[in-house]
């Protein structure tokens, strides 16, 4: 921001963000109300009136929305929603998914250890680990549920967890939960991961995700690998962004790499490839009876709702008889980055189908998304603390199902409002 | 009291929470960045023009969990420091800093070189001839900045609280282009080095600013 466009003295809801709101006065826990909602009573109405805008119908490219500012329920091409396969409003998922409320009623009913687990959990958990050429696989309710409860389930206090520093909060909570010694490694850097590693001691645990879900980045696994196995310490590789899209059989980056068998720990996610929920983890037998006894956000949770198994299970009955779904997301990924570039977006390390445009202003980021969404578009702002200081962007999830007209028009309204903003491109 | 400065660099630096700890008195709480991870800033003063002459300080804090009132209209502090070590290259602003702030001092005076280099700055510090730490960070883009951050101090006399406001010029990023090489040196006592980042998350310039010194608020008697 150029010093003349700051009036000397004003405050702006953008000079405060949640970060401020973390610790309030006196005793009382209610105390930290008090300056919260005096500065959300601004910013609401100024930008974050983004955040959580109802659907009113199926995520696919196009959607319903009710605006949080005006109430008006608008048309607009949906650049936001994970679905990357487009897979999730398919008839045969939702015929799948009918057919499992006639039959089961709504939910599980009950926790997986208990009288929770249903046929189709198993069903789904054999189509999981076929597809991954994996002996087995544990079923979690949600993603995050999945690495809190692996991760704390088989890391003890005194054993030593090493997370890169942009591990998704269901890690960092997994290692809280855990009650190990947490480090973290700059960014996707081996040679910081290597110095952190150097004089550790006991049980170790390297933590690393396929694709990082801000910058859509892939992991350096191959040099990682290399690190974390000089060090004797186990992999983990979180591939909630990546399954079911990377790789020769699209298992993920472990595969995309070659390295399927060197990572001793494969977690994935059912919301973001196939839109639907739930997290799972594969391994051999005894290991996941350990995961199914020690893993606390499972054990204590109710189990995934059989209708979502159901079409889970339909879900990936499509994906493996239509590769063609995957080679359409690369297409589009490699169409978007080809023309941001020709418009000179900044798409920062990204390679996959999660794309950040950089904004490079956190005071501007709300100004630039909401005229974004006027002119037609559904996407978020994503800003610090969630992403590094001056770092505030626009998070683009593509998907199989858009065509090459959706994407253009993405462009064009994208790169029109950057240049109008002054943004630089 | 008003203390003008022409620069200030400052580095934040991820170090272990119990090291943080370590540094801080038993009422002050350090501030994670994440779990398990506290914060080192190392800041260099250049003040050509203060009351007492011209000097350069370098301050080693431990950023902490900030005080909030809870008043209504609050203006709520940017971030919270505890300075556990400051340094001068000159005795007045010494004895001032230790007796009108109750900031614990560095007992003789240092060498605080300042040299720029297209957008970076480096600051030099040394004792004699050893040296104790080079920072560098970089500039990003300026804008006017007007915000209050606060202060912890502890001495002999007590604990005490001070809101410190800040007008002036800001360069503030997260690009990771900056660097700090902390020397073994009986200043960084108490620092485990080692689990010192060397690369700031965030680096901040003011520049062209003043610092306006609130009432100091006594928090814990000696």
């Amino acid at each position: 921001m150029k010093a003349a466009q700051k009036e000397s003295g004003k405050v702006r809801f953008t000079d405060y963000d949640y970060s401020h709101f973390y610790y309030g006065a006196g005793d009382d826990p209610l105390n930290v109300l008090g300056s919260f909602g005096t500065w959300l009573e601004d910013a609401f109405p100024s930008g974050y009136y983004l955040y959580a805008e109802p659907l009113h119908s199926a995520p696919s490219t196009r959607v319903r929305v009710r605006n949080n500012k005006t109430g008006q329920v608008c048309d607009l091409l949906n650049m936001a929603s994970y679905n990357y396969l487009g897979i999730s409003y398919r008839d045969e998922v939702k015929k799948a998914a009918i057919e499992a409320v006639q039959k089961y009623g709504l939910g599980a009913s009950g926790s997986p250890i208990l009288s929770g687990t249903f046929d189709v959990h198993e069903e789904l958990e054999k189509a999981v680990a076929s597809f991954k050429g994996k002996p087995n696989t544990i079923l979690f309710p949600t993603g995050y549920s999945a690495n809190v409860g692996f991760i704390s389930a088989l890391m003890r206090s005194g054993d030593n967890i090493i997370l890169d520093q942009y591990s998704h909060a269901s890690i960092v909570d997994g290692s809280i939960l855990a009650k190990s010694k947490t480090t973290f490694f700059r960014h996707n850097n081996p040679l910081d991961l290597d110095r952190k590693l150097a004089n550790m001691k006991g049980k170790k645990l390297v933590v690393v995700e396929g694709v990082y879900s801000m910058d859509g980045d892939v992991c350096a696994l191959p040099e990682i690998v290399e690190v974390a196995k000089k060090h004797g310490a186990r992999i983990l590789i979180d591939e909630a962004h990546s399954t079911f899209l990377f790789g020769p059989n699209g298992r993920g980056v472990a595969e995309h790499f070659g390295l399927d068998k060197e990572v001793d720990f494969h977690l994935g996610t059912f919301s973001k490839s196939l839109g639907g929920q739930g997290g799972f983890v594969c391994g051999d037998q005894t290991l996941i009876h350990y995961i199914a006894a020690f893993g606390r956000s499972r054990f204590f949770s109710c189990n995934l709702s059989p209708i979502l198994a159901a079409g889970l299970v339909a879900g990936m009955k499509i994906l493996e008889s239509e590769p063609q779904l995957r080679a359409k997301l690369w297409s589009n990924v490699a169409y978007l980055r080809r023309r941001f570039a020709e418009e000179g977006v900044d798409i920062g390390k990204s390679t996959s189908q999660v794309m950040p445009v950089h904004v490079h202003n956190d005071h501007k980021v709300f100004e630039v998304a909401g005229k974004i969404q006027d002119r037609g578009l559904f996407l978020q702002p994503v800003t610090y603390p969630a992403v590094p200081k001056n770092k505030s962007r626009l998070r683009i999830s593509i998907s199989a199902a858009h065509t090459e007209e959706d994407l253009e028009q993405a462009v064009q309204v994208i790169a029109g409002v950057l240049r109008e903003e002054g943004i630089q491109l | 009291m008003e203390l003008p400065f022409a620069d200030a660099i400052s580095g934040y630096f991820e170090i272990p929470i119990d090291n943080a700890r370590r540094l801080l008195p038993p009422h002050l709480e350090p501030f994670e960045l994440h779990h398990g991870s506290g914060i080192l800033s190392m800041t260099v003063f250049d003040m050509p023009k203060s009351p007492v002459g011209g000097y350069r300080s370098v301050t080693m804090a431990i950023v902490v969990v900030p005080y909030v009132k809870g008043a209504p209209g609050e203006r709520l502090p940017k971030a919270a420091v505890y300075p556990y070590l400051t340094g001068t290259n000159a005795f007045m602003p010494r004895q001032i800093g230790s007796s009108m702030f109750h900031l614990p001092h560095w007992g003789d005076n240092l060498k605080i070189d300042l040299t720029r280099e297209g957008k970076s700055i480096t600051a030099a510090v040394a004792a004699g001839k050893d040296p104790v730490a080079t920072l560098t960070i970089s500039e990003y883009e300026w804008e006017p900045t007007e915000y209050v951050y606060q202060s912890f101090m502890k001495d002999s006399s007590g604990s005490y609280r001070a809101e410190i406001e800040v007008k002036g010029e800001i360069s503030d990023h997260e690009e990771e282009t900056g660097k700090l090489v902390l020397h073994e040196h009986e200043f960084h006592n108490g620092l485990s080095i080692p689990d010192v980042f060397d690369v700031p998350f965030r680096e901040v310039w003011t520049r062209n600013a003043v610092q306006t010194f609130g009432p100091l608020v006594q928090i814990q008697t000696a």
